[in-house]
């Protein structure tokens, strides 16, 4: 039951508290680029969310086992070399390095399934869907990961469900973010903005009062625990 | 000592990683590998991409990919020409007719002052709302001056000169932008078989009388060219221009020009050698750039 509470409260920190876009502000390249219509929006949202979770599994895996502090695979593989030594060994310096590497691979195998599978929604991502791959929510994902695995031991530790759930609600509120633009976007291409703020102007106005709209959901995480006991 | 184990084990670390990796994405790039024919890439690359859409299609790789299957001709990109037909039927491998880039052509050549019978009009400044509103100007034909084509145009290329649309052939495109915003049609697109085409700057369907009333320059169908050249020909009241037979190699126009008793006829295009040599001890003034001063627009009525 703690668990589950855990879980609760991790996936709705991530899709609406500390939403990745308006409270981090990482992911800002799509969420203004692709955001011009629901339907492409919501397509961008899917896609974040679907990279968002194979970067966070495969890093999940590479930090427990091989990376972190100590890790399973690279003290065995040390034990086998020099039984006697007692040092750790540490990879966390590959760290960056191997969550871009992932990254840029989950990118890749997106784009080509996209390509084969959903031609239309291929096209109308153009240049935005390789830039998936600079998408700093992606890496923001794995890195708040990181926290959580690397040289953390005991409960304070997170095991894959946890990173897991942490990823796909990250996406979520991505997606609930990147759509909820769009169609304000939508609405205001029908409204007579003023000339100087038309286009990116205008853009940025409304995503800083959707940031602002959403600081209103702080202390929400506190209330659900406190309902959770 | 560890140091060293610590470079081997993260080189091998990376190593395994892109041993996996490659595999993977080598796999899926087998099982999802999509045909693209290449004759669509070869034709994009032709096409000069500016996205105007006047060959129909959304834009150029839309216009390309239709092309590549087929099913449109070569020759429908009016901003690359013919140069740009040839390389297209070069890549698909079939022979292309003769192309010549088509322009935008304003059949109207009355400004404000040749227009009579015009009243005042108080309401949206725009052709398409004035269009819907009788006794706006006499001719019910010819250009309103409100300027729906400057606004349709993406290329700067046509404006209101004293009243008339009037387009600038240094920059159209070709596109069609303004033929299709027109709301009264008097914009067409001609096919350009020379840089100075002759154009009937009329379309007047009424009766010589009527014509009289409501313009000074006019077409009034008298057929005085019809007699001097053969493809000029009178349909409905207004002289109408043969661009199939059109040879500006072969065909003079002065005679036309000469016989016309009013001034709807004109050459557009490039100024010729002569026009040139007349103009050319004349002082122009310099160009006057738009000044931004004041936020007033100048789409007041003028009488």
């Amino acid at each position: 039951m703690e668990y589950l509470s855990s879980l609760i409260l991790i996936a709705v920190g991530a899709a609406i508290i500390n939403n990745f876009v308006l409270h981090y502000f990482v992911g800002v390249c799509p969420f203004i680029g692709v955001s011009r219509r629901v339907d492409m929006a919501f397509g961008m949202g899917c896609a974040v969310t679907f990279v968002i979770t194979i970067a966070a599994f495969l890093s999940w895996v590479f930090t427990a086992f091989v990376l972190q502090p100590g890790a399973p695979l690279t003290a065995w593989v040390w034990q086998t070399f020099s039984p006697a030594s007692d040092v750790t060994v540490d990879l966390s310096i590959l760290n960056y390095i191997v969550y871009i590497f992932v990254i840029a691979s989950s990118v890749q195998f997106v784009e080509m399934y996209l390509r084969k599978f959903f031609p239309p929604l291929y096209k109308s991502f153009g240049v935005y869907l390789p830039l998936i791959t600079t998408n700093c929510a992606i890496l923001f994902a794995c890195l708040m990961i990181m926290k959580y695995v690397s040289g953390v031991t005991g409960p304070e530790a997170w095991d894959l469900g946890k990173a897991l759930t942490l990823a796909i609600f990250g996406g979520v509120g991505f997606t609930i973010a990147i759509v909820m633009m769009a169609g304000i976007r939508e609405e205001l291409d029908h409204c007579d903005v003023p000339v100087p703020m038309r286009g990116a102007g205008i853009t940025l106005i409304v995503a800083g009062i959707l940031a602002m709209a959403f600081m209103g959901f702080t202390g929400v995480d506190r209330a659900l625990a406190n309902l959770m006991k | 000592m560890l140091t060293w184990v610590l470079v081997i084990l993260a080189a091998g670390t990376m190593l395994l990683l892109a041993l996996v990796m490659s595999l993977i994405l080598g796999w899926a790039n087998r099982t999802f590998h999509v045909e693209v024919d290449p004759r669509t890439e070869a034709i994009q690359e032709a096409l000069p991409g500016a996205n105007c859409g006047g060959c129909g299609y959304v834009g150029c790789n839309e216009y390309a990919e239709a092309t590549a299957k087929g099913e449109a001709q070569p020759n429908l990109c009016t901003v690359g020409g013919a140069s740009v037909a040839t390389a297209i039927a070069g890549i698909l491998g079939v022979a292309v007719e003769e192309t010549w880039p088509y322009r935008a052509v304003v059949h109207c050549a009355a400004n404000y002052d040749n227009r009579l019978g015009r009243s005042a009009y108080v309401g949206e400044p725009t052709c398409s709302a004035a269009n819907v509103i009788s006794g706006v100007q006499g001719c019910i034909y010819g250009c309103l001056g409100f300027g729906d084509c400057v606004l349709a145009c993406d290329y700067d290329a046509i404006h209101m000169v004293d009243g008339l649309a009037t387009v600038d052939y240094e920059k159209c495109v070709g596109c069609g932008a303004c033929a299709r915003v027109c709301p009264r049609n008097i914009i067409s697109m001609v096919p350009f078989k020379a840089e100075r085409m002759f154009v009937v700057a009329c379309s007047n369907k009424d009766f010589g009388n009527d014509v009289r009333n409501v313009c000074k320059v006019g077409c009034i169908g008298c057929k005085a060219c019809e007699r001097v050249n053969d493809l000029l020909h009178i349909e409905s009241n207004v002289a109408t221009l043969n661009y199939d037979n059109y040879d500006p190699a072969k065909v003079d126009f002065s005679a036309a020009l000469n016989k016309c008793p009013r001034e709807s006829m004109l050459f557009v295009g490039k100024p010729s050698a002569l026009d040139l040599a007349a103009v050319a001890d004349e002082e122009l003034p310099d160009r006057i750039e738009a000044d931004f001063k004041t936020t007033a627009d100048d789409t007041e009525w003028r009488g």
